[in-house]
């Protein structure tokens, strides 16, 4: 078998755009850092916080999707042979333009979880650094589709990039960018030497140490994202954080969560390849959460919360927010 | 159009099917319900699964040495055992056996389903009868299987009711299951006291005795593999284990996870029907068949068997519990699939059915979340050997 033809070209497009541009995205060099401008993390530091393509890209992700999403109902074909920059071009993507609105807009909402866990860090005596432009994407998506040659030079490199910025820890957010980082890179290169710690394992250790208050009470439904809960195994630590918030109470349907959580039909590259079929699983996902009478939904991964968001909205239930953990925990130290 | 753009076209025509939908929402809440009251009267079925795992590990590295031991005791029980190195051979091996112009019964057979027997079988002349209920509406609707127990899981009962009126020409209510049950009941009875020939597969076979365990509710399979005078049995290697105790062993964890506490029937066959009753003189074909025959397949599992990540498709129980867990499946049924459906039907696809483009279709809708993995009882990383396949399909091997 050698039949590269076969991968589906919105996979091929994502690829193409970890190999030749860093990122997922495609998006220009410096457009993922600017929602730390004005927080004066340190560039080169022994602790880092890794941000992922999903967060510092996550308005540029939906813009993607919906476009993805239009062309898919319409009557081109996404499987047909095509170049990479034709297919660009066929899916309508002006890249440097839409990068251009997008630096424009003063509020990018969609990494707000980022600018929660540098705060959330702090006031747990957390210091972090963080790498902005020279912050590598992590590749796992090139893993997952199967260019493991790609990946494996794609990991190297990415390796080299953080011993050489004299990185000892990563406290890294997206799920999937903490499991390659974690596990698909050190099998790679067989080099170990740099912690990887996930967010909410680092915020459930130091919970006792903070107050944490939600304004009023509410009813929680947490959603594991598939990485978080099955690859990484963190199930009690993000329930934990949740419990310690004064005012929420978590509702859970248990032949639906934890382990047996269902997917919001984002996992790895789904939506790119199948976008229609990925948002009725994100409809059935939002139902199945409203079902436990929760109020608002946490989860904890880019990807969920756009699918989750675009569920909810399509079942006519944008009243229930959307929020990220570390957004949530930021909001409890406020009170 | 290419194999890729009919795949996510079908897929996407089942996904916004709301009878799918809402045949499946019904069995994937009763089978959990069924599977944890199951798993909680029965609660050492966990650390039996993890013991079965072991047999498995064991049976699947020596496959071929396993099945000439069973061929060997079915042969000394009297029966014929026969190896076939290719789905070509077996059907040429069954082809032998039945010849033309017959009336068959068949029970469900997976294996059948893979090989296209029943198919087969009628182009040569044959009338074949599907005894499963499920799969006789299936047969009867010219439609193919969406589940591996479950095969008419999408069709709901006004369809049913709709398609035995039009067989009997007698106008049939879709709200009285029972009567539609024994609409089937009766248009199958004689059929297995004509039939020439009874078909089936088998869920497991321990290769020290030679004996076939049928897991079955409905009994069509007792009746199809006793009333006819030759049974013949087409059997995939991998469903050898070497002892009486490893098949009681898989047997029970199968079933269990297939949501049920017991099952009505569990059929052991060793071999021919016989008899010493008079005068003490073994006479075969008493009241069960005078002849019994086992095919076992290889077609392609000895080299999986090879396979470091995808071997992993072979300790398959078929219990069907994945499929209850699969987000695609739930929308999809068994559009998400080829032979066998989801995870383990994309390594089929590739693997034993050599259809490259299939597989890929199938392996790049998996959405990687895990959730089945968590559910089955042999612990099959199903992500894992999906993005071994992607590899496959993306960078080549050698060996494939």
């Amino acid at each position: 078998m050698d039949n590269k033809e076969l991968i589906p070209p919105g996979l091929v497009y994502l690829a193409d755009n970890i190999t030749s541009k860093g990122n997922l995205l495609g998006a220009a060099r410096g457009a993922g850092a600017r929602w730390a401008k004005d927080l004066k993390l340190p560039q080169q530091a022994e602790t880092i916080l890794f941000a992922g393509c999903g967060y510092q890209f996550s308005s540029e992700l939906e813009s993607l999707m919906s476009l993805i999403r239009r062309i898919d109902k319409s009557a081109v074909s996404t499987e047909m042979a095509m170049s990479l920059a034709g297919f660009q071009k066929r899916l309508g993507i002006d890249a440097a333009g839409m990068y251009r609105r997008l630096m424009a807009r003063d509020k990018d909402d969609g990494a707000q979880p980022l600018r929660d866990a540098v705060k959330v860090l702090a006031n747990m005596g957390i210091e972090v650094g963080y790498m902005a432009d020279e912050e590598p994407c992590c590749g796992g998506l090139l893993h997952y589709i199967g260019l493991h040659n790609d990946f494996n030079r794609h990991a190297r490199e990415t390796h080299d990039r953080l011993v050489a910025a004299g990185v000892k820890r990563i406290i890294s957010l997206v799920p999937s960018c903490t499991y390659t980082l974690r596990n698909l890179i050190p099998a790679s290169t067989g080099a170990q030497g740099i912690e990887i710690r996930h967010f909410c394992e680092i915020v459930a250790e130091n919970v006792s140490s903070v107050e944490l208050k939600w304004r009023g009470e509410v009813k929680v439904a947490y959603h594991d994202p598939c990485q978080l809960v099955r690859y990484l195994g963190l199930v009690e630590e993000p329930r934990s954080i949740l419990r310690a918030i004064k005012g929420m109470e978590l509702v859970e349907n248990e032949l639906t969560s934890g382990w047996w959580a269902t997917c919001c039909g984002g996992g790895g590259g789904f939506e790119a390849v199948f976008p229609e079929l990925s948002q009725i699983l994100a409809v059935n996902r939002a139902r199945e959460l409203l079902d436990t009478g929760a109020e608002i939904i946490v989860t904890h991964c880019p990807g969920c919360i756009m699918q989750l968001e675009t569920g909810l909205k399509e079942i006519k239930a944008s009243g229930v927010k959307v929020f990220d953990l570390a957004q949530v925990v930021a909001m409890a130290m406020e009170e | 159009m290419s194999v890729f753009t009919d795949y996510k076209k079908e897929i996407m025509e089942a996904a916004h099917n709301e009878r799918i939908r809402l045949a499946l929402s019904r069995a994937i809440a009763s089978y959990r319900a069924n599977t944890n009251s199951a798993l909680k009267k029965f609660p050492h079925t966990v650390k039996m699964a993890e013991e079965v795992r072991g047999i498995k590990a064991d049976a699947i590295g020596r496959m071929e040495e396993l099945a000439g031991q069973a061929a060997e005791a079915i042969e000394s029980n009297k029966g014929k055992a026969y190896i076939a190195r290719t789905a070509g051979e077996a059907l040429e091996i069954i082809d032998k056996l039945v010849g033309t112009d017959k009336l068959i019964v068949k029970g469900k057979s997976m294996t059948g389903e893979e090989i296209g027997l029943r198919e087969h079988l009628e182009e040569e002349g044959n009338e074949v009868y599907e005894t499963d209920l499920g799969e006789f509406i299936i047969q009867k609707l010219d439609s193919r299987p969406m589940h591996i127990l479950s095969p008419a899981i999408h069709v709901p009962k006004e369809d049913v009711a709709q398609l035995f009126s039009r067989i009997t020409g007698e106008e049939l209510p879709a709200d009285d299951i029972e009567k539609l049950v024994a609409t089937a009941r009766k248009l199958l009875r004689e059929k297995y006291f004509q039939a020439d020939i009874g078909l089936s597969g088998a869920n497991v076979v321990a290769a020290d005795t030679g004996t076939l365990f049928l897991i079955e509710n409905e009994g069509n399979i007792r009746l199809a593999t006793g009333a006819p005078p030759v049974h013949i049995a087409l059997i995939g290697m991998e469903k050898l284990v070497p002892t009486l105790g490893d098949a009681n062993k898989v047997a029970e964890v199968t079933w269990r996870y297939a949501n049920y506490v017991v099952p009505s029937y569990v059929s052991l066959v060793s071999g021919p029907s016989k008899t010493g009753d008079i005068e003490k003189v073994t006479t075969y074909g008493a009241h069960g068949p005078r002849e019994f025959h086992v095919i076992f397949m290889d077609d392609g599992r000895t080299e999986l068997a090879r396979h470091p990540v995808l071997q992993q498709a072979l300790y398959c129980l078929r219990c069907g519990g994945c499929l209850y867990e699969c987000p695609v499946y739930a929308v999809t049924a068994g559009h998400f699939g080829d032979k066998y459906f989801a995870g383990v039907g994309a390594v089929w696809a590739a693997m034993i059915n050599h259809n490259v483009e299939k597989a890929a279709s199938i392996a790049y809708t998996c959405l990687t979340c895990g959730r089945c993995k968590v559910r089955c009882p042999m612990a099959i990383d199903v992500p894992q050997m999906m993005v071994e396949l992607r590899r496959l399909i993306a960078e080549g091997d050698s060996s494939v």
